[in-house]
């Protein structure tokens, strides 16, 4: 008998330990998702950000946002939550006024939206 | 043979896994360890303490200035913990397990070099920290200094001892680093300054909390905080004082120094 056919059942026990490790999931934010994703694109949020599944934000200027939504904190200072991301993208200088990211003149709704994509990256 | 090996083998593995993912071990520090685990435990945590400090030169302890030094030391960083004569840990100390020792104890079953070495690099997983990135081996040798003193002292002595013990000089921080940066030292120091607690680091294990953002790439990025144009030299300002560069940030002074700094940015300029 081949030794992988005794240790296999270890090893697939093993990796299904190892996959099942989780814990508490982020919270999802209201908002049309598909619509946040084209938007994040139209305000070219990809050229200072690496945003998966928006095309061509590989941008290297700011952080990526994987995984955003499991982001303790936003802006290095601002506590994570879909309220909190809105904010930030409409007026990132009342959060750090001597920070980088630009007032887009983004609406509430566009930024509701741009969050609702966000959120899904977790 | 061969198979019964590998079938032994895996019986234990597959036993080991399924109490690992039922959470069978209690790992409430409320439980003792069982007398086996504790003897495996504390066997291995001598057998590599003694290992290691074996090529360590032992300077002259002897000075009193030395030892009075040392005392101050001893007084602020090590009796909030482990306790003095006469001396009750601090009530956090209380509730860890295991409980940090009796240190004149520890002085009259440890050999200096032992002593120095438990200081300097911290043991993993009792709470001991490390001391090299926050003292210079002179303070810490006098902090054995102290120690090998200690025991000698009684409840009433070792009050009068640390009611005049010096308080301790604050570390001279040097401006320029004195070696040349290592990403190897950095990869040691980013565990050292808690880096990990906030950061996803490639290629250090247990940093997977992503407070702050990852940190893969970090050294192709335009700008660090969002506000600071990203170099080597601004990578160091930044980890050496975040909250002058962004005030109000998350991120908090660390205490790191110029070199250790220089080592870390090493390190995550390492990373793409």
């Amino acid at each position: 008998m081949k030794l992988w056919r005794v240790l296999g059942p270890g090893a697939a026990l093993l990796a299904l330990i190892v996959s099942a490790c989780s814990d508490v999931e982020p919270p999802h934010a209201s908002g049309d998702a598909q619509n946040g994703r084209l938007l994040l694109r139209q305000f070219g949020c990809g050229a200072c950000h690496r945003i998966p599944g928006v095309a061509t934000a590989d941008g290297t200027i700011g952080p990526p946002l994987d995984a955003i939504a499991r982001r303790v904190y936003l802006a290095g200072r601002l506590p994570n939550t879909p309220q909190n991301m809105v904010r930030w993208i409409r007026a990132p200088h009342s959060v750090d006024p001597s920070t980088t990211m630009p007032d887009l003149q983004v609406t509430q709704a566009h930024a509701r939206d741009m969050t609702a994509y966000l959120y899904t990256l977790r | 043979m061969k198979r019964t090996i590998a079938i032994l083998v895996s019986a234990v593995g597959a036993l080991a896994g399924v109490l690992l993912w039922l959470g069978v071990y209690d790992i409430s520090a409320t439980d003792q360890h069982l007398a086996p685990t504790y003897w495996l435990l504390d066997t291995g945590m001598r057998r590599a303490v003694i290992q290691r400090a074996k090529r360590i030169d032992v300077p002259p302890l002897d000075d009193a200035t030395k030892v009075a030094e040392g005392a101050g030391y001893f007084k602020a960083l090590c009796a909030q913990c482990h306790g003095a004569p006469g001396v009750s840990p601090e009530p956090f100390a209380l509730g860890m397990l295991p409980v940090p020792s009796n240190l004149a104890h520890s002085a009259r079953t440890w050999r200096e070099a032992e002593l120095f070495w438990t200081i300097r690099e911290g043991i993993k997983m009792t709470g001991m920290p490390a001391w090299r990135h926050r003292l210079d081996e002179a303070q810490m040798w006098s902090i054995v200094a102290f120690l090998r003193v200690l025991p000698t002292l009684s409840p009433e002595r070792y009050r009068a001892v640390a009611a005049t013990a010096p308080l301790p000089a604050p570390t001279v921080r040097r401006s320029t680093p004195l070696l040349v940066p290592d990403p190897a030292r950095g990869r040691k120091a980013i565990h050292q300054y808690a880096c990990v607690t906030c950061h996803v680091i490639p290629g250090i294990v247990g940093s997977n909390a992503p407070v702050g953002p990852p940190l893969g790439g970090v050294a192709t990025r335009a700008f660090l905080a969002g506000v600071l144009p990203n170099s080597s030299d601004a990578m160091i300002r930044w980890l050496v004082s975040p909250q002058t560069i962004s005030p109000g940030s998350a991120m908090p002074d660390l205490g790191v120094t110029v070199q250790d700094a220089a080592d870390i940015a090493a390190y995550l300029a390492t990373l793409d």
